[in-house]
């Protein structure tokens, strides 16, 4: 980590996210009505101009968790701290400063703005809103100067364009664009590229490294895409049903990993070199049903190492010798 | 400047992609002439008591023929215009505007704001509404006002549930998300996103709305509560249809009229329908 010392732009804790599940019979009447855990606790932290990974299957919850970051939804449990400042406190006092520090840029980018609006009145929007800029000139001008740097050009051009006329690459740069108008602490990046063509995906990813340098802004990349992820972010964090299973340096955990699921993860990710020697591991059946998945180990269940401990205690967080957490009863930190 | 040059060509091009809307525009742009024009198009004062009394169409260049009080039928008809286009608008728009709102608060807010809507725009459905209107008129008299305001206040939940649907579905979508979490409050996301967005078929059925609220109207007439003093074509037909074994041109021309306007309100509306369905557009 290599602002250790320095205090984590965002602090997640122990947050967690419940649904009641919809329906049940007439029989289930009175009944608790049964949860269904899309977080399931988790803690992390991220610092300023640090690009935080997170990978996992599908309905692992890892939208969920960049839906309650942006505060879309809120927790059912716990809290994240914003420059130690509690989100929760922070929405009810002003919820405008809290949209101000936290942006996001979303899947598809071609439902991302309204399809009414101009690509002018929709980059103004936000800095009419929070009060940035003295006349609509001025704003005019910062949008302008923001397609150039984006190399949307010529920029007015774009300016008066409909979203539906533009492609999914420059409506994704619009969209980066426009959250970086607002120069905010912490952007969600929720599979910004899975939609669009490899091609362009490149051009995304730069783009966002670069504002994260440039403006030290903390970005936590939510994909699917274990090659996109190990390319850019500095930490990564593998979600599974709802819980963080292994955190750590990127380059560590895809080199070695040792969750038998990140192993599991990265084991089928296929490689550029046709001759490397890589033995798939393949894993049988379904993540269990993320109501009451019981108490031993959620991934058990699948997991080629299991043993008669997985099935009986979820297995704590545990710091390894080069910093990353595991939670596995197999990964003891002597290996 | 340029929005509007685009929603321009937009438009121009839903009115070239449907036939039933270029026709019923173009004759509704033809009622609207006569509306304005009707003093110097109409032959005679409407008003005016003259001497031919019932005589049929063609004598004493009363076209359409006179009434048993000796107006101009033909006069009549198009000064009548004004009083149903104006009772088929403003109940429409009436009607419109409580629809979208309510249906979006619904739609928008969810949970407890959307049982206690849905509720009454089911109780309104469940109302005969007819009756209602005729009791409300029979009670606070029967001036145009009072018409237009009854006719909207009970044709609203049709709108409502349509607009209900589309702040539910638009709420979900991406844009509105994003307005979120760029720091719109929840007013602004309903009044920018939600409503602009969700409005096509609500203009669409406004239209419709058009034609039955002039329908309304003239049942209303025609059974004695329309508003005495303005004359209409519900009203032409309430005071014809005693006269009508001897001046069967006194309800007739009127009845004629009402269908063509309801008409050329039911094509623009299906037009739009049709227009703004992108998957009924041909390829």
């Amino acid at each position: 980590m290599p602002d250790a010392v320095k205090a984590p732009v965002i602090k997640a804790v122990g947050v967690k996210r419940y649904y009641k599940q919809r329906g049940g019979s007439l029989l289930s009447f009175g009944r608790k009505p049964r949860m269904i855990q899309a977080v399931d606790g988790v803690d992390f932290e991220l610092y300023e101009g640090e690009i935080f990974g997170v990978i996992g299957e599908s309905g692992c919850g890892k939208s969920t968790l960049g839906r309650l970051l942006i505060r879309l939804e809120e927790p059912s449990e716990g809290d994240i701290y914003f420059r130690g400042e509690s989100s929760k406190a922070l929405m009810k006092k002003d919820p405008k400063k809290f949209h101000r520090m936290v942006q996001a840029v979303f899947q598809n980018p071609f439902d991302t703005f309204t399809p009414n609006d101009t690509i002018g009145e929709i980059m103004m929007r936000p800095l009419r809103l929070h009060g940035i800029g003295k006349s609509d000139e001025e704003r005019r001008a910062m949008c302008e100067k923001a397609l150039e740097d984006g190399g949307l050009k010529p920029a007015a051009d774009f300016l008066g364009r409909f979203p539906h006329e533009l492609s999914g690459g420059q409506l994704q740069r619009i969209s980066i664009l426009r959250s970086m108008l607002l120069e905010p602490l912490f952007l969600v990046a929720d599979e910004p590229v899975s939609m669009l063509d490899v091609s362009v995906r490149a051009e995304i990813i730069h783009m966002l490294q670069d504002l994260c340098a440039s403006r030290r802004t903390a970005i936590m990349l939510i994909s699917h895409d274990i090659a996109v992820v190990r390319y850019v972010s500095q930490r990564v964090a593998v979600m599974y049903l709802g819980r963080i299973v292994e955190m750590g340096d990127t380059d560590t955990i895809i080199q070695n990993p040792m969750h038998p699921y990140t192993q599991a993860l990265i084991s089928n990710c296929s490689s550029i070199d046709p001759d490397e020697d890589k033995q798939a591991i393949e894993i049988q059946g379904e993540p269990p049903s993320p109501i009451n998945p019981g108490p031993g180990c959620y991934f058990a269940n699948r997991c080629f190492k299991a043993c008669e401990k997985c099935f009986k205690s979820y297995p704590p967080m545990r710091t390894m010798k080069d910093g990353r957490v595991v939670s596995c009863h197999f990964a003891t930190g002597d290996e | 400047m340029e929005k509007i040059k685009k929603v321009g060509v937009r438009l121009a091009g839903m009115v070239r992609s449907s036939m039933q809307l270029r026709m019923g525009l173009i004759f509704f742009a033809l009622v609207l002439l006569v509306v304005i024009f009707a003093p110097s198009l109409a032959p005679f004062d409407p008003y005016d008591l003259g001497d031919d009394l019932l005589v049929p169409p063609g004598t004493n260049g009363h076209w359409l023929g006179t009434t048993n009080m000796g107006q101009d039928v033909l006069s009549m008809i198009i000064y009548g215009s004004r009083a149903s286009l104006a009772i088929g608008i403003v109940s429409a728009l009436i009607s419109g505007v409580i629809g979208t709102l309510l249906g979006a608060f619904a739609g928008f807010y969810g949970g407890k704001v959307d049982k206690v809507v849905s509720e009454i725009i089911n109780i309104f459905l469940m109302i005969p509404t007819f009756f209602l209107i005729l009791i409300i008129v029979a009670l606070f008299g029967s001036s145009m006002i009072n018409v237009m305001l009854v006719i909207g206040l009970t044709s609203w939940p049709s709108n409502a549930r349509m607009m209900r649907v589309q702040a539910m579905s638009i709420k979900e979508r991406t844009f509105v998300k994003s307005a979120i979490s760029m720091g719109e409050t929840k007013r602004q996301v309903l009044f920018k996103y939600i409503i602009p967005n969700g409005l096509f078929p609500i203009i669409a059925n406004t239209t419709m709305g058009v034609a039955k609220a002039i329908l309304t109207e003239a049942s209303l007439s025609f059974l004695g509560l329309g508003d005495p003093n303005v004359i209409s074509w519900g009203q032409m037909i309430y005071e014809g249809k005693q006269y009508l074994a001897t001046g069967w041109w006194m309800s007739t021309f009127a009845g004629l009229f009402i269908m063509l306007i309801v008409m050329i309100f039911y094509m623009i509306g299906d037009g739009l329908n049709f227009a703004l369905n992108p998957k009924m557009k041909k390829i």
